[in-house]
């Protein structure tokens, strides 16, 4: 599966060790890469024009300079997402009071 | 204390990771020096009240700490000396109490301090008995910094330290529950954490097996509001929780609004207010082979949401966080990571959630521990077809307590 794609599938595990540690970026930049949703990162160009504008945006949020152990979350996507019912089905697995035999019958619980 | 022989302070920039920093500098006995702190902040530059209190309480638990800030507060410079623990002539009282008071300005909650001090107790030299008070002591989470609240840090961040033997003798005790005052500062809660284990070296762990989550338990708490608040949350986060496990049980503790001396200029001396005021919950999943996931939530100190939101807003965050996967969730890992990172020389492995290690906190943590000489980490996929969970690989640096004397 690995294979399949060469370059272009984000979230790998090897990525990820590979960035980790390369001082030229930020944390943040690392994570946004590895997710994939930084495309022109390579760009030299680019990078400097967003090196230059990135400034003035940094501070602008401010509140993202505090260290947090509780991440943010958008209430609404949550509900969202956990009302579900595919999530919630796939969620099920991890918990102890699921039956691993015979799927899918107290799927209408919720609600 | 500065010897001709200390080695250069290692050199960080920025506001961020400034305890976890301080924390791993104190254990590894690294010098530091931390420039550019919020230097181009137009409203508040350099060190904030909570940083300086935490300087503060860094300084009472360490004998012969250097700490220097430059004029502006935008440069610190921190030689660690050496973990002392609440012993007595050192800021303790008789009974080994060390009182720390923290400042009305505080917009943090207090497990802002106590998960670094949990850090540093297994390898301070005494028992470390630290008293929170003062009008700046938040014991809920707080929803404008982020923090956990002390519930979570009781059931779901210490229990943590019993894989890695450390797990008598300690204590966290609440004596005053307080949200965040008005503005998200000050609270006027107390707390007191005892921590009486101290370890040579923190045991190797292998967390390899999140298991499945067999037991919720929570903490619902209303400071200063009607006890109605607490059920109205719990009925509402078990109503979201309840299909997934039934063995869930949310504790209700109500109390009243704390006082503090009330400290504006049209008060009459020694009048006191309350402040506060509000709810929170605190839920904590626990899985058949031990591992914790946690969610916080509590009102926010401007009002305006219902009890109900905040049940259905913890049952929920809980959820994800479960659903993240891994032995330890993205509240828990810096402790578990940094615990590993101070081990014997042998390799610890953790299995973590793709998203748990694919965060900032995480990579700059594991640029951090680098930095003070720690190897890197090795990671590779977990064998399962599971969820794509990473385990994760640290060698322990094997410096062991710093409490005793190295050299």
């Amino acid at each position: 599966a690995r294979a399949r794609h060469g370059r272009k599938v984000p979230r790998r595990t090897v990525d990820l060790a590979r960035l980790m540690y390369n001082e030229a970026m930020t944390p943040s930049e690392v994570i946004r890469k590895w997710k994939g949703l930084d495309d022109d990162v390579e760009e030299d160009t680019q990078d400097e024009d967003e090196d230059f504008f990135k400034k003035p945006k940094r501070t602008a949020d401010e509140d993202d300079q505090e260290d947090r152990s509780i991440p943010r979350y958008d209430l609404q996507e949550l509900e969202q997402r956990w009302t579900d019912e595919d999530n919630l089905e796939a969620l099920r697995r991890r918990f102890a009071s699921a039956n691993l035999l015979r799927e899918k019958e107290d799927g209408d619980e919720e609600e | 204390m500065s010897t001709t022989t200390s080695p250069p302070p290692i050199r960080f920039t920025g506001s961020k990771y400034l305890v976890q920093r301080l924390v791993v500098s104190t254990l590894t006995g690294r010098p530091i020096r931390i420039s550019q702190i919020r230097s181009n902040s137009t409203t508040s530059p350099g060190l904030l009240p909570h940083e300086i209190s935490f300087l503060r309480l860094l300084d009472t638990i360490t004998n012969g700490s250097l700490i220097e800030f430059s004029m502006t507060g935008t440069t610190l410079l921190y030689r660690p000396g050496l973990l002392t623990g609440s012993a007595q002539g050192y800021g303790a009282d008789t009974s080994g109490v060390l009182k720390h008071e923290l400042p009305r300005e505080c917009t943090r909650g207090v497990s802002y301090y106590l998960l670094p001090l949990c850090l540093l107790a297994p390898f301070s030299k005494a028992a470390l008995n630290v008293l929170f008070t003062g009008a700046g002591v938040i014991t809920s989470s707080t929803p404008s910094t982020g923090d956990i609240s002390v519930d979570t840090v009781r059931t779901a961040i210490l229990p943590l330290y019993r894989s890695f033997g450390i797990e008598n003798n300690i204590e966290l005790r609440i004596l005053r529950r307080s949200n965040p005052g008005p503005g998200n500062r000050g609270g006027g809660g107390e707390v007191q954490l005892l921590f009486g284990h101290q370890v040579r070296l923190p045991k190797t762990v292998h967390l390899l097996n999140p298991g499945r989550v067999k037991s919720i338990k929570g903490v619902a708490y209303a400071t200063g509001v009607s006890a109605a608040n607490n059920a109205r949350m719990i009925e509402a986060a078990r109503g979201v929780l309840n299909p997934f496990v039934a063995n869930t049980y949310i504790f209700s503790d109500v109390s009243s609004a704390p006082l503090v001396p009330d400290g504006s200029k049209t008060a009459q001396p020694g009048a006191k207010r309350k402040i506060g005021v509000g709810f929170g919950i605190s839920l904590v999943a626990e899985s058949s082979t031990g591992a914790l996931w946690s969610a916080d939530v509590a009102s926010p100190p401007e009002g305006g949401v219902p009890p109900e939101d905040v049940g259905r807003g913890a049952a929920y965050q809980l959820l994800e966080t479960i659903s993240k996967g891994g032995y330890v969730s993205a509240v828990a890992a810096p402790t578990v990571l940094t615990l590993m990172a101070m081990g014997s020389e042998d390799v610890g492995r953790v299995k973590m959630g793709r998203d748990v290690l694919g965060t900032k906190e995480v990579v700059s943590l594991a640029r951090d521990l680098r930095a003070f000489g720690a190897s890197g980490w090795g990671l590779r996929d977990a064998d399962e077809d599971e969820q794509g969970d990473v385990v994760v690989s640290v060698v322990g640096r094997g410096v062991g307590n710093v409490g005793r004397k190295i050299a």
